[in-house]
């Protein structure tokens, strides 16, 4: 019998918005998607009212007390020092409730607040820019008084300014590895942007045993040191003092919490909030000291350690969630169970939690200027789905209810992250790709079938790397196994191709070398000429970056300590040594670099082997002449290059440059050991520094011209994938050198139009999409399901597009909140539509 | 130029095009392999390059960076068919162009390409195999499509041998006009086949296609009476005004059920998405300006099309 079948549902031409451009579309205010969650969730959506226009006020309160007690400690071992920095932030920082809220506690003052981390480089714009520290405006999105400003000037960065580790890096470089340093953006070091790259804390430990446990076992273990065995205790004596001091701050700084709260309730008229008021005083006298018994308990004892976290220090990406799925979930199911808790009390305490790390923001602190990673960005990943330590699918109730709260919860908070693996339920994977096709970015996606047996590689056990969990926007963590990772450096492909094509040299560096010289490509027969000439240059830059890596590794615990993350880190407490102290006994050290434009590269070195040594169409002088011109007047050059065969299209002589590219770099991590005795891994994950970085590149031979972003990313060339998604996932893995363990995260962007995915026939191709993904063992992939049309129409009205999010690199945005130049860039990627 | 189709015996197909990714031609993700030649000429057609049986040179100004940066396709052109235009492009008078193609290798913009080359079996196979993992995932596989695939018959139905032989799930979309004895060797090859039928008047279908539909609709019923395991989609293009009535839709489902039946009728929609690729061949749009059915008129025949099925 005849069947009809609705496989045309809408007139062609008539354009298929996304749920997420649709309520942007009708100008929604921001707010809970949905009657019933609106008002089922009555406190959450009110708490979000106005929170766009909220300014982000700068917080000096932590740098100041930070420098006070830095100050009077000069000469103490550094882990104590650091403990009792945090002990004295505890004691004095601010501290306010705001109205509606469940959940206490806060880097910040009321409101949106950027921590300022004066020690280190990143917010410290400061040091190399002191006179671009001014006042804020009327209309800047960052809040600066004249207090502020006269506070930092004069108290706080002098003193950083004679003890900071950036400066102390420097300084201590050969002088080879510092001139190449000092050539900007050409490889630039990150250790000193952060304390250590991102992170997640072993939440779980705390909510099962309190910090009053971890406080008693280090109190009873300092008390077993031995003072004739002088080393170990002239070692371990300082961070078991450290832990005990910041154990009790913690302690006390909850109980301040509960103290406020008391005191607010005695003053609050109306019964209801006093009755809150109360509960929440009775809690933070609970937690984090003891263990957790209820799920509110649990959010509650989570969310200190994370605001304490920012504290103490600046993790790369702001500490992650960890699990979040699995640590909480014992408490989720019993007071559900026992009828102690509904779905929507619990999305009301998650949604706490992501409205909390929402408040925070992320800035170089020069008002009016937005980030190097733009948009204000901070990645507390957020983790659900994946294994178990032993290796059985960890979906669960929470992880639902999770995504669902992702759906209904409109700021671009948390980063969530799904782990994939073979056997991922399709249930858990529909409800990720209904989510994913909302539109605003999320979840992004790890294949365990990837990451898991690299981990095991690198050293970990099978349950270590089973319960690996997503940090920063595209790393992983072993939580109690992986010892400190500080920041390495980005390295400039482009740079590299550029350096290969003029003898050393780089056009906006003028006259003088930058990296060595390999000869005149004038004067080269053969495409392996040119290919010798680019890997010794390649060796050379990552010589120097593996170099600046040691320097920055052992001077960090000279500079800086963190007494409770370690305290959190089952290997600190075992061997009582800062986590930045290394090598800790045991520990494995996977630190990593990224190699930006990847895809310009590929693409470039592709047409020069084609169009100068194969076709013969070009002379090498003629391609020079017109990089020098960048391209002005020659078009028709430009037009050749441009039309030379392209990463991303499953072409196996392109991508086979890939992965020559990928071989030399890992062949040199291979060969390489780190002052901890680990590992620097290969890592494509350019951020938004493919723009600045794109920024010191002259014109290459794929016809980009010069100044312009490079490419992101695994991520083909901007719009040069033209075949489709398949063929763009074929190439990424093509270029793969998979017999390496020193590689990580391939982070992918991929932008899809909604049309393409309409309907519960559209989500079921998504999964099949992503499941063929996972088989091809895509570490990362995230979508932009969004209309190019949108996009366009926000740039002309950022107004009515304020609230619309985009994936940019590992996290979403606020696509107005962008730079111009990074906005043409997202327009530009190819947009897959079928 | 056509008589390089064979290669040591195994046909070569004039192949224009061969898509991956595509979501809408069949289960799961797939690839489209699109055939040059079709011996109908539909006022609507959106692929007009896939009419004629030859290569043809295809122009796209927008990419071309006019002769002041370039003159080369000129400069090659033998019979001087090449010429500014007045807006600073470039402009073919197709009555002298011989088709060489020349112009487009020197190209470099790719504003001029030629569409069709002949392909061997065994390359066209290696392509579509690239994205097997998706299939596997998906359900997918290869979708023959033009053009009318079946004009190039032998080599399709090396194709498919060659694609089932190697586990691919295998779709063609076919006009139907073709001799039975393509039909009939083609057709159990298929996992399905969609099968357009796009009115059943003779008369009104030779004004809108060029050619009757005699033949289409017996291959349609031969093909239930005797391959009635064969899956076949039915296809309706709806074009306003020529077959965006409840009576046609009702006809042909009257007819389709009267032969036997298909597993499923799909109606799509007209669009007009083919009109700047007859530019580019330096042809007339015949349907300039006609808009595409409402959303309201597609439901409403997928309405009458459900109530007869149901029937």
């Amino acid at each position: 019998m005849l069947e009809a079948v609705e496989s045309a549902p809408a007139s062609p031409g008539s354009k298929v918005l996304t749920p997420h451009e649709a309520r942007i579309e009708r100008g929604e205010p921001i707010g809970l998607v949905g009657g019933t969650a609106q008002s089922k969730r009555g406190r959450i959506q009110r708490m979000l009212e106005g929170f766009r226009d909220q300014p982000i006020r700068l917080n000096i309160d932590r740098a100041r007390l930070l420098t006070e007690s830095m100050q009077a400690t000069e000469g103490q071992p550094m882990v104590l020092r650091w403990g009792r920095a945090l002990a004295h932030i505890l004691a004095h920082h601010p501290i306010h409730i705001e109205d509606e809220e469940l959940l206490v506690g806060s880097a910040g003052s009321a409101g949106r607040y950027a921590v300022v981390y004066c020690e280190l480089v990143g917010p410290g714009r400061f040091y190399t820019h002191p006179h671009e520290l001014v006042p804020s405006k009327p209309g800047d999105p960052i809040v600066l008084t004249e207090e502020d400003v006269a506070a930092l000037k004069e108290d706080i960065l002098p003193y950083w300014q004679r003890n900071a580790y950036h400066t102390a890096t420097m300084n201590a470089l050969p002088e080879e590895t510092r001139r190449l340093m000092e050539r900007i953006f050409v490889v630039t070091p990150t250790a000193a942007g952060r304390s250590m790259l991102a992170w997640a804390h072993d939440y779980g430990k705390v909510l099962e045993r309190g910090i009053g446990s971890i406080r008693r076992e280090a109190r009873e273990r300092l008390e077993a040191l031995d003072p004739i065995d002088t080393a170990a205790y002239v070692e371990q004596q300082p961070f078991l003092e450290a832990v005990c001091l910041v154990c009790d701050a913690m302690v006390a700084f909850a109980h301040r919490y509960a103290e406020l709260a008391r005191s607010q309730a005695a003053d609050e008229p109306r019964a209801e909030r006093r009755r809150e008021l109360l509960e929440i005083a009775a809690i933070c006298e609970r937690v984090p000291e003891h263990p957790a018994r209820t799920f509110r308990e649990a959010v509650q004892s989570q969310w200190f350690i994370q605001t304490v976290s920012r504290l103490e220090q600046a993790i790369g990406g702001v500490v992650g969630n960890g699990r979040i799925d699995q640590y909480l979930y014992p408490y989720y199911r019993r007071d559900i169970d026992e009828g102690r808790l509904t779905d929507d009390e619990a999305l009301v305490l998650l949604e706490s939690i992501w409205i909390g790390m929402a408040r925070s923001t992320d800035v170089y602190a020069k008002p009016g200027q937005p980030s190097l990673t733009d948009g204000f960005a901070h990645w507390e990943a957020t983790t659900i789905g994946g294994l178990t330590p032993d290796g059985h699918d960890a979906s669960n109730e929470l992880s639902y209810l999770i995504l669902r709260s992702k759906r209904e919860f409109p700021l671009h908070y948390p980063d969530l992250a799904a782990r994939i693996h073979t056997r991922t339920p399709n249930a858990f994977l529909h409800a990720v790709c209904e989510t994913i096709k909302d539109g605003s970015g999320f979840p992004k996606l790890f294949c365990d079938d990837e990451i898991i047996p690299l981990l095991v590689a690198k050293g970990g056990s099978m349950e270590e790397a089973n319960d690996y969990c997503v940090t920063g926007c595209s790393e992983t963590k072993m939580l109690n196994r992986e010892g400190i990772a500080t920041g390495c450096a980005w390295i400039n492909l482009g740079a590299i191709l550029e350096m290969t094509l003029r003898d050393g040299r780089m056009t906006c560096y003028g006259d003088g070398i930058v990296g060595i010289s390999t000869g005149d490509p004038r004067t080269f027969t053969t495409f392996d000429e040119l290919w010798d000439a680019f890997t010794l240059q390649l060796e050379n830059v990552v010589q120097h970056t593996f170099i600046q890596q040691y320097v920055s590794d052992t001077l960090k615990s000279r500079h800086i300590a963190s007494p409770m993350f370690s305290m959190l880190h089952d290997l600190c407490m075992e061997s009582c040594t800062d986590i930045h102290a290394g090598p800790i006994d045991k520990a494995l050290y996977l630190g990593f670099f990224d190699v930006m434009g990847f895809g310009t590269v590929i693409d470039s070195l592709a047409a020069i082997r084609t169009l100068v040594f194969e076709e013969g169409t070009l002379a090498m002088r003629e391609l020079i002449d017109a990089l020098d011109r960048n391209f002005e007047g020659q078009e028709a050059i430009r037009q050749l290059c441009l039309n030379a065969p392209k990463y991303g299209n499953n072409d196996a002589d392109v991508d086979q440059i890939g992965r020559d590219i990928e071989e030399c770099f890992a062949r040199l991590a291979q060969h390489h050991t780190t002052a901890f005795g680990g590992e620097l891994d290969l890592r494509y994950v350019s951020v938004t520094s493919h723009i600045p970085l794109g920024a010191v590149v002259g014109a290459t031979p794929d016809g980009r011209k010069a100044r312009e972003p490079l490419s992101e990313s695994i991520s083909p060339s901007q719009g040069m994938d033209v075949k489709g998604p398949t063929a763009t996932l074929m190439s990424i893995s093509s270029t793969k050198c998979a017999q390496y363990k020193e590689r990580a995260a391939r982070l992918l962007n991929m932008k899809l139009s909604p049309a393409s995915l309409v309907g519960e026939a559209g989500t079921r191709k998504l999964m099949a999409l992503i499941r063929t993904a996972c088989d091809m063992r895509m570490w990362h992939n995230q979508f932009n399901i969004i209309n190019r049309d949108t996009l366009l129409a926000a740039q002309q009205d950022p107004d009515k597009y304020r609230n619309l999010l985009v994936r940019v690199a590992g996290y979403s945005a606020y696509f107005v909140d962008l730079t111009p130049a990074l906005q043409n860039e997202i327009i530009r990627r190819t947009e897959h539509q079928f | 130029m056509t008589l390089n189709h064979q290669s040591n015996g195994a046909p070569k197909g004039l192949v224009f095009n061969i898509q991956k990714f595509s979501l809408h031609d069949g289960p799961g993700i797939r690839t489209i392999v699109f055939l040059k030649g079709c011996p109908l000429a539909c006022m609507w057609c959106s692929n007009p390059e896939s009419q004629s049986t030859a290569p043809e040179l295809v122009y796209t100004s927008d990419r071309c960076i006019g002769p002041a940066e370039c003159d080369r396709c000129a400069t090659v052109c033998l019979e001087h068919a090449i010429a500014k235009d007045a807006e600073g492009k470039i402009c073919i008078d197709r009555s002298i162009c011989d088709d060489c193609g020349d112009c487009s290798f020197v190209c470099p913009s790719r504003a001029l390409e030629e569409s069709g080359e002949w392909v061997g079996v065994d390359d066209v196979v290696r392509i579509v195999e690239e994205d097997d993992a998706f299939y596997v995932r998906s359900g997918g596989g290869l979708t023959v499509s033009g053009g009318e695939p079946l004009v190039q018959g032998a080599f399709v139905r090396a194709l498919l041998e060659a694609a089932r032989s190697r586990g691919i799930d295998t779709a063609i979309e076919t006009s139907g006009l073709c001799n039975w004895k393509t039909m009939r060797d083609v057709a159990p090859l298929t996992d399905r086949m969609f099968f357009d039928i796009k009115c059943l008047d003779p008369e009104k279908h030779a004004e809108v296609t060029g050619v009757s539909n005699r033949k289409i609709l017996q291959n349609f019923r031969r093909l239930r009476a005797e391959f009635p395991e064969v899956n076949i989609v039915v296809r309706t293009p709806v074009i306003p005004g020529v077959n965006d009535s409840e009576d046609e839709i009702e006809a042909i489902v009257e007819f389709v059920n009267d032969a036997g039946g298909a597993s499923a009728y799909e109606l799509l929609p007209y669009h007009g998405f083919g009109e700047p690729k007859y530019a580019k061949l330096g042809r007339q749009y015949r349907l300039r300006h006609l808009a595409p059915p409402s959303n309201e008129r597609m439901r409403g025949l997928q309405r009458i099309a459900a109530l007869c099925g149901a029937s």
